[in-house]
């Protein structure tokens, strides 16, 4: 038995979450409350400005900057090009979100902010030099070191299949911003979605040099990447960075570089000769003696038998053994 | 109401608590469920990025098993899920590869055609019981209970699965705890991401990320935490030792698995649905609702 409601997407409706139902929120006439995120260098620190902004059918984000900017505010500083979806310059935050400003409905209220995890030039420009920085160093091209096959080259759908979703990447940094762990610095060597979208283009290219891929991915820090789908939930190309770019990014540096996917590789392993994923042999394989280290934690997980050392060490086989023993093989042994 | 119930490897380890939680709740409302006992991981993240194939094998076999069963498949972990609804995605979009998987299935003699519906136990509280029903059955309404919703991220992104714009819009939780007698508070961390799937090599990332989204809980005026994940649990609640040294404060945030939560309001015993096995104590919880 199954009642007429889709639990999946609860909020969707009454939250207005869609671009139709966005743009039927207000009428032509309305008042937009507008809360603009100022930054003036020479005048110190940053502040908040309020506008009130006349609604006009089927009005953009960006509809609203050229507004301020010819009658209220001219000196506001803000980029975009195109006003068509394709040259990635004018990504903001909008309501704690990241959005192309020629391409994202108004919403009655509005907080605008510059993205985050760039330094801030002025206003809603930011920086992007870190990013460029960042990319230069994972040579992101294509290296032949075998000679050129001749015209039409051997390449199929299969063959292209994640590098043509990372070309539809228009480097806005809506990504980079909405990252979570670039938000924490350089607390991981993590080079983060846009950088490795931008990447894949050519690293998920078969024609590339595997040498010269293995090189970039070792400067990626890629096994970082948490999995949240921040990134996808804000790309304006939809890209599906992490399934289509980062995890095959993933299995290559697995293949080429295994020493960067130990984590991986245990897992892998483990799930092979038990069927199911015992954490404290997981911990043992990937962190060696560093996991019993943490005498105090070991203790806790002890005492509310969280881990089970008799399981983990006498290998106790489960009902799954069989079956992921012989879908998976043996696993390596690392 | 029966399904083929498929627990995941952290509710048989680390969330043996989720498991018990989710047997006890589920006769509470009449929930028949038929324990998957040689279903295998679904290989967490880490699987899908290295070896495809072997992932999608392993999860198409888990649905194999709940059609073999003729039963939909209940779920209780947010990363699992996610798992099986991109096998059967994958399996249905690529007649080659349920082929292949298909073949390797025979070896024990299973098949997939492509039927199960999969579904997370929030998911059939919804579809299945249904809102109405969930509140005739509450005996112990939850009443002054704060709680902060952690959705996780594998229940609400990405996108193309579950079709949000901004996963934030998304109520099932704080909805529910209404029902529930709670009062539902808002905060930054609802839908945001715990760090679990790289804590296994580093840690620090979970610790600092789950950091923020407890205290900004705290500050709301939360008096508990409630998570549909046990991944998302175990960085809440096991780690939070590790997250009050790194940010040099106490914070003692209890942290309820889903089903523990509406096995309260059910009127089961904190003793029943398993408090006892949390790291951060729950007593406070248990003394402001009386159970």
């Amino acid at each position: 038995m199954s009642l007429d409601i889709d639990a999946r997407r609860l909020g969707q409706a009454e939250r207005h979450d869609s671009l139709s139902a966005r743009n039927t929120r207000l009428a032509v006439g309305d008042m937009i409350s507008v809360r603009l995120r100022r930054f003036d260098p020479a005048a110190g620190g940053a502040a908040f400005q309020d506008f009130q902004v006349p609604y006009r059918k089927w009005m953009r984000v960006l509809d609203v900057l050229n507004w301020i900017a010819e009658n209220v505010a001219t000196d506001l500083a803000y980029r975009w090009f195109c006003g068509s979806k394709m040259c990635g310059t004018c990504a903001v935050r909008m309501n704690g979100r990241e959005v192309l400003a020629c391409w994202e409905a108004v919403e009655p209220t509005m907080t605008i902010e510059p993205l985050r995890n760039l330094p801030v030039i002025r206003d809603l420009l930011v920086d992007r030099a870190p990013f460029d920085q960042k990319l230069a160093e994972l040579e992101p091209w294509l290296e032949r070191p075998a000679s050129y096959p001749g015209f039409p080259e051997p390449l199929s759908h299969k063959d292209m299949k994640n590098a043509s979703k990372a070309l539809d990447c228009i480097a806005c940094l809506a990504c980079y911003s909405a990252c979570p762990v670039i938000g924490l610095g350089d607390l991981t060597d993590f080079a983060g979605p846009a950088p490795l979208v931008q990447l894949g283009q050519t690293a998920l290219d078969p024609r590339n040099d595997a040498a010269k891929v293995a090189r970039s991915l070792e400067r990626t820090g890629i096994f970082n990447c948490v999995s949240c789908y921040k990134c996808e939930e804000v790309c304006p190309a939809s890209i599906p960075i992490v399934t289509r770019v980062i995890e095959p990014l993933k299995a290559k540096a697995a293949a080429l570089r295994p020493a960067m996917a130990t984590h991986s590789r245990a897992l892998r392993a483990i799930v092979a000769m038990r069927g199911r994923v015992d954490p404290g042999a997981l911990m043992l394989r990937v962190q060696g003696l560093r996991a019993l280290a943490n005498l105090s934690r070991i203790m806790r997980l002890l005492l509310r038998s969280k881990i089970d050392p008799i399981k983990t060490f006498l290998k106790r086989k489960t009902p799954a053994t069989g079956a992921a023993a012989r879908l998976l093989g043996r696993g390596e042994r690392l | 109401m029966k399904f083929a119930y498929y627990p995941g490897c952290s509710a048989r380890s680390t969330c043996a608590e989720l498991n018990e939680a989710t047997h006890r709740v589920a006769a509470k409302l009449g929930l028949e469920l038929t324990q998957l006992e040689s279903a295998t991981c679904t290989g967490a993240r880490e699987l899908r990025a290295i070896d495809p194939v072997g992932f999608y094998t392993l999860n198409v076999r888990i649905l194999a098993l709940a059609e073999r069963a003729g039963l939909p498949l209940m779920t209780i972990c947010n990363t699992c899920t996610l798992n099986v609804l991109d096998a059967h995605a994958a399996f249905v979009e690529d007649e080659h590869l349920a082929d292949d998987i298909n073949v390797r299935l025979a070896e024990e003699e299973l098949h997939y055609s492509g039927r199960t519906r999969i579904s997370h136990f929030l998911w059939v509280l919804y579809e299945n019981i249904g809102i109405e029903r969930l509140r005739a059955l509450v005996t112990r309404p939850l009443t002054g209970l704060t709680v902060a919703a952690f959705y996780g991220c594998h229940i609400t992104r990405p996108p193309q699965r579950y079709g949000f714009v901004d996963s934030r819009n998304n109520v099932a939780l704080e909805k529910l705890a209404e029902v529930l007698g709670c009062r539902p508070i808002d905060y930054s961390g609802r839908t945001e991401c715990c760090g679990f799937h790289t804590a296994a090599h580093d840690e620090r990332v979970a610790i600092k990320l789950t950091g923020q989204h407890i205290k900004s809980a705290r500050s709301n005026g939360a008096a508990t935490m409630v998570t549909p994940c046990p991944l998302c649990h175990t960085v809440l609640d096991s780690f939070q030792k590790e997250i009050e040294r790194d940010l040099g404060e106490n914070l003692d945030m209890p942290v309820l698995h889903l089903p523990q939560l509406v096995g309260l309001a059910l009127g089961l015993t904190s003793e029943e649905l398993r408090l006892d096995r949390h790291m951060v104590k729950t007593q406070a919880i248990a003394s402001l609702i009386g159970a």
